[in-house]
């Protein structure tokens, strides 16, 4: 995803992975793909990662457009500021999601010109049939940038799917309301499908729906075990190249690809472990990113860690999928596929909860954290607190604060800049503070 | 027992502005349970059917925020971040209880954080759904149901339909006051200013439902008692925005030469023009008002009908009251980092634009060290209005 | 005879006009702390140039950022509308104003000679005066000699900081890289005229495009903002006395409406406490 080089001189970002290193091609190729498909007249969608349609769309042929990848790639090329500044022009507030802003600004602009912005990245963000939001616990611009997009295109229309989940509360435990959760969600999903009926002209096939969801749920499996596999020492694989692993989990589940995408990558750790093949030779710290988006354009910052011998074994970012054997509910017993992903969604979302309980003061985003600390043989956490996103980044410090209270004193890490937005971020501070941080492991170490 | 307040109308509602709890520090003492919410989506009907005080939590646009930034980060929309700020300063040290609603980013995402760092003995978020159609509403009765039986565990007691429809019944009359209270800004000139009527909404906040009915009772009546006013202004103003906690904005409005006669604000018309049907289930009538009465940019409205039909349902309400109350012009104020309006503004603008009213939209950040700015852009919006 | 007086208080420079059809008389002066004092010995010296006492002066109008500080003004008006209507006295064919002052910058859009939308960035030095002047320091160049350095540019380098105090320091980095003096102030000012151009296009800029205040009169800020609008824009004689201008003939305006309505306008004492009083 990294490999153009700006007029400024910039090393090539470099993997651990073979699989990591594949994912640029992939993802310029499904960009290009979707231009394709405005050309040849097939149904395109906006869609958002992590609502729980993956498989509807797969089945229905839709094409979508996962609009904050589009946004990702142009801060990984460091071309998002035109986008972010003409959203700027249109009375948006730079506070905003700045994911939200490149594709607003990258719209209103495609629509004016009534063809793709000179130069854009990858032949561009092809123009909807449709748009799909979400309603959720997650983020607002689920819901409003695509309706702000509206404004640009008022002829496309959208359907928000409500797709919620219990928090954890003291004052009844989720088993208590997942039953309504679970009706909810059936039923939004049940209205996407008709929605998508009416705008394709197409009927869902419902077998080969079922047949995408136990696809899906092997492919879960498949990565969570592959994604166990770091825990050796050393590790075949660190975060840098999880943010390019991510893509498939993300942005085609529910397809054969992905499967064997990840088959391949569990391979090829399997065959680093045997050769004692770590991402660096000489591992000395190993840390986890508990949290926060990556700065995009600034990916090459894990290499940065790992010239100081830090590696990052595990991370809970884009980690969007827990075995489903681990589930306390035997899913395989859910035959209707869209009750199916309702359960997997809800049981995935309070998956933490039981071990919150167990735990006086505890919360399951901190179990989290410490089951990889334990598991992964965590020697410090780092976060990044990106500025325009308000779903992952509040929180942060407190997590950090309660982490250390309930569980140990760790070292710590907060970086701070953007996902997309490259005005905010400092090399030279962002590096100085990882230097700082690596002294302090040594530290704590020696 | 203590004497309740003597003084009366715009007095009172100034004295319960001033010292912001004043009334649920007195009802606490007298051994009442006050229960802190966030923003006008919590049903607060269910609180004052449990017999508990509802109490808004307010943030402070006076003090520079200090101890929040401890424990939330700065991205957070501001007036949060000045609530949790006051919270910690312990303004707030009387609260029992704190209840969240599903509202926006910025509330969601720190519920946690003000649960736990808090630590009060009752907290409960509710997870109100974002969409408006029939599952959506199905799903929010069950989140209300949820949130009865929690807050009636909490209090040890059953909350009976009775206590609830009664407790809709006083909530419903509040709103009437309000709604007549704005008649009165009609006129020209107003019969009570901008300044006055944010004053008198912000304490009615604060105080239990049926104490709010009588003080806005005696404000209406002081306030059609006393005249019109003298002072001659240029221009009648409009506020548009997600939140307004404080007079200091609509202060500086009305000192640089305009009434504000009209808003779609909250506390304000946004908060106080619908009521809750009197259904069979009183459950069913607040999910009703909640989530599809109140038009508030955290809502995702359901599109029905074509484009320029979903922004008449979003917006129309603002073009009617624009009619309603003789408005010249509209500002649109909006803190930094708000999520559910700052992705409207260029539909709000546009659409208000298209029917002939100028807009300024101002982007600010809550406190009032922006004061100067913001006095320059106001008076340059008001000298474009005039001719 | 009619005489009319605009005072500009700006945070780096306070201007003054008299004038009637045409300008008799102008002050341009550093603003420095004490507005107050400054305004009335601005003043002093203007109707001295003018020949008029200050009892001949019809109507008075101060504008600016120190505008509440100017006592004997018999009426306050934003520099927004001053600006408007100066521009549209002095180039009557502009349709969008850009003023780049010390410490803000402003659009305003036009019609009928009157603002009708405007924009403003107050709260960031990116894009003022102030990031060329923090620049400059850096760069041990004289703030006068920036404009002219730029035109020798080969190679305008990408400043990517737009942090003014970041912006400083890359500018020293790029020195040190080897980049040249003429391509680097380039740079700076090309990113001004991103940010200003950015803010400008919430207007829907259109033609004729008018340039005022102090970056009216750096003609690489001028030229970086004709790359970026893609056509050249108008500048006054002089830039800096705009808004003055447009408050002494917005005073005019009012006091023309009042007599054609038979209204008595307000006025403020016409009195110039001692400028030597406070020393």
């Amino acid at each position: 995803m990294t490999e153009e080089k700006k007029p400024e001189e910039r090393k090539k970002r470099r993997t651990a992975t073979e699989a990591a290193a594949k994912i640029g091609p992939m993802v310029k190729a499904s960009i290009g793909g979707t231009v394709q498909a405005r050309e040849e007249g097939k149904p395109i969608a906006y869609a958002f990662i992590v609502c729980g349609y993956d498989e509807i769309i797969r089945a229905m042929d839709i094409v979508p457009v996962w609009t904050e990848n589009y946004a990702g790639v142009c801060g990984a090329k460091r071309d998002a500021q035109r986008f972010l500044e003409r959203a700027e022009a249109e009375n948006f507030s730079r506070s905003l999601c700045t994911y939200a802003l490149c594709g607003l600004g990258f719209d209103a602009w495609r629509e004016e010109l009534g063809e793709m912005p000179p130069d854009a990245p990858w032949g561009g963000q092809a123009r909807p049939d449709m748009m799909l939001g979400s309603g959720q616990i997650l983020c607002d611009p689920r819901n409003k940038w695509y309706q702000a997009a509206q404004h640009y295109m008022p002829d496309v229309p959208i359907y928000d799917v409500g797709m919620p989940w219990p928090l954890y509360e003291n004052d009844y435990d989720y088993r208590e309301v997942q039953d309504y959760y679970v009706k909810y969600i059936v039923d939004e999903l049940k209205g996407l499908v008709k929605f998508l009926e009416k705008h394709t002209g197409k009927k869902m096939d419902w077998e080969r729906l079922s047949e995408l969801v136990d696809l899906s749920d092997r492919t879960w499996n498949l990565i969570w075990e592959a994604y166990e596999l770091r825990k050796a020492v050393p590790t075949p694989m660190g975060t840098g190249d999880a943010m390019n692993t991510m893509v498939p989990m993300v942005f085609m589940m529910g397809t054969q690809e992905a499967y064997d995408y990840y088959k391949d990558l569990y391979d090829e750790l399997k065959r680093k472990i045997a050769n004692k093949e770590g991402v660096i030779p000489d591992e000395k710290y190993r840390l986890i990113w508990g949290g926060g988006l990556p700065s995009w354009f600034a990916l090459s910052d894990f290499n940065y860690f790992n010239s100081k011998g830090a590696v990052f074994p595990v991370e809970t970012t884009y980690r969007m999928i827990e075995a489903i054997y681990n589930f306390d509910i035997d899913l395989s017993k859910i035959t209707d596929p869209l009750e199916h992903i309702a359960w997997r969604w809800i049981k995935f979302w309070t998956y933490w909860h039981d071990k919150a309980r167990k735990r006086h003061g505890s919360h399951p985003d901190v179990e989290q954290l410490i089951k990889y600390i334990e598991d992964y043989k965590i020697d410090g956490i780092v976060m990044h607190e990106a500025f325009s996103c308000r779903s992952w980044h509040p929180g942060l410090i407190w997590k950090l604060n309660l982490l250390k209270k309930v569980y140990r004193d760790i070292p710590s890490l907060v970086l701070e800049s953007d996902i997309v937005d490259i005005s905010s971020y400092n090399e030279a501070d962002t590096r100085a503070r990882i230097d700082a941080f690596i002294d302090t492991l040594e530290a704590v170490k020696g | 027992m203590p004497e309740k307040a003597v003084v009366k109308g715009l007095a009172e509602a100034d004295r319960y502005y001033q010292d912001y709890g004043l009334r649920a520090r007195e009802l606490k003492k007298q051994g009442q349970k006050v229960i802190g919410y966030l923003c006008a989506f919590v049903p607060a009907e269910l609180i004052t059917a449990v017999g508990m005080v509802p109490f808004r939590i307010k943030g402070d646009v006076n003090e520079p925020i200090t101890k929040a930034d401890t424990e939330m980060e700065t991205i957070i929309c501001p007036l949060v971040r000045s609530c949790f700020d006051m919270a910690l300063k312990g303004n707030y040290e009387f609260l029992d209880g704190l209840v969240v609603p599903h509202a926006c980013d910025s509330i969601c995402r720190t519920y946690d954080i003000w649960k736990y760092s808090l630590n009060l003995p009752y907290a409960h978020f509710i997870n109100m759904p974002h969409g408006t159609g029939g599952p959506s509403l199905d799903f929010y009765k069950e989140v209300l149901k949820t949130f009865r039986t929690s807050l009636s565990g909490f209090a040890g007691k059953e909350i009976s339909d009775k206590a609830l429809a009664e407790a809709i019944k006083l909530h419903n009359q509040n709103r009437a006051k309000v709604k007549e209270l704005y008649e009165l800004r009609k006129s020209s000139p107003p019969l009570i200013s901008g300044e006055e009527l944010t004053k008198v909404l912000i304490a009615a906040m604060s105080l239990p439902v049926a104490e709010s009915i009588e003080m806005l009772g005696d404000v209406i009546a002081e306030v059609k008692g006393r005249g019109a006013p003298s002072a001659q202004k240029q221009a009648r103003i409009m506020v548009i925005g997600a939140q307004v906690d404080d007079v200091a904005f609509i202060k500086l409005i009305e000192d640089s030469g305009a009434w504000v006669v009209a808003d779609d604000l909250c506390p304000g018309a946004r908060e106080f023009f619908s009521s809750v049907d009197v259904t069979a289930d009183p459950i069913a009538g607040l999910a009703e008002r909640y989530l599809r009465k109140i038009k508030c940019g955290r809502t995702y409205r359901e599109m029905e009908g074509n484009y320029q039909e979903y922004l008449e349902d979003r917006f129309g309400h603002m073009r009617r009251m624009i009619d309603d109350f003789g408005v010249d012009g509209v500002v649109l104020y909006i803190y930094k980092y708000c999520d559910p309006y700052g992705f409207e503004v260029p539909q709000i603008k546009s659409y208000i634009e298209a029917k002939g009213t100028p807009v300024l939209y101002l982007e600010d950040e809550y406190s009032m060290s922006t004061i100067g700015r913001l006095r320059t852009r106001i008076q340059a919006f008001l000298e474009m209005l005039a001719k | 005879m009619q005489y009319f007086a605009g005072v500009d208080i700006g945070s780096t420079m306070t201007k003054v006009v008299i004038m009637n059809d045409s300008v008799l008389a102008s002050v341009i002066g550093p603003t420095g702390p004490e507005h107050r004092k400054l305004a009335n010995r601005v003043m002093e010296e203007a109707l001295k140039k003018a020949k008029l006492p200050f009892e001949d002066i019809t109507y008075v109008v101060a504008t600016g950022y120190g505008r509440i500080n100017v006592p004997f003004a018999d009426k306050q008006i934003t520099e927004i509308s001053c600006h408007a209507r100066g521009v549209a006295y002095l180039l009557p064919e502009a349709r969008t104003v850009i003023d780049i002052g010390g410490q803000d910058s402003k659009g305003i859009k036009l019609k009928d000679g009157r603002a009708v939308d405007f924009v403003m960035n107050d709260k960031c030095a990116a894009g003022t005066g102030r990031f060329l002047e923090v620049a400059a320091e850096e760069l041990g160049v004289k703030l006068e000699d920036m404009g002219k350095l730029s035109l020798k540019a080969k190679n305008a380098v990408r400043i990517s900081n737009t942090c003014t105090v970041f912006a400083a320091h890359e500018v020293i980095t790029k020195l040190s890289e080897g980049a040249a003096l003429p391509d680097i102030i380039a740079g700076l000012h090309e990113a001004i005229a991103t940010r200003v151009h950015g803010m400008l296009r919430r207007l829907k800029i259109e033609r004729e495009v008018a340039m005022t205040g102090g970056g009216a009169k750096n003609i690489g800020l001028v030229r970086a903002l004709e790359a970026k609008l893609g056509f050249a824009v108008l500048v006054p004689p002089e830039p800096l006395l705009t808004g003055a201008i447009g408050a002494a003939l917005l005073g005019r305006d009012m006091v023309k409406e009042a007599e054609a309505k038979g209204i008595k306008l307000e006025k403020a004492e016409r009195r110039l406490q001692e400028a030597t009083l406070f020393t």
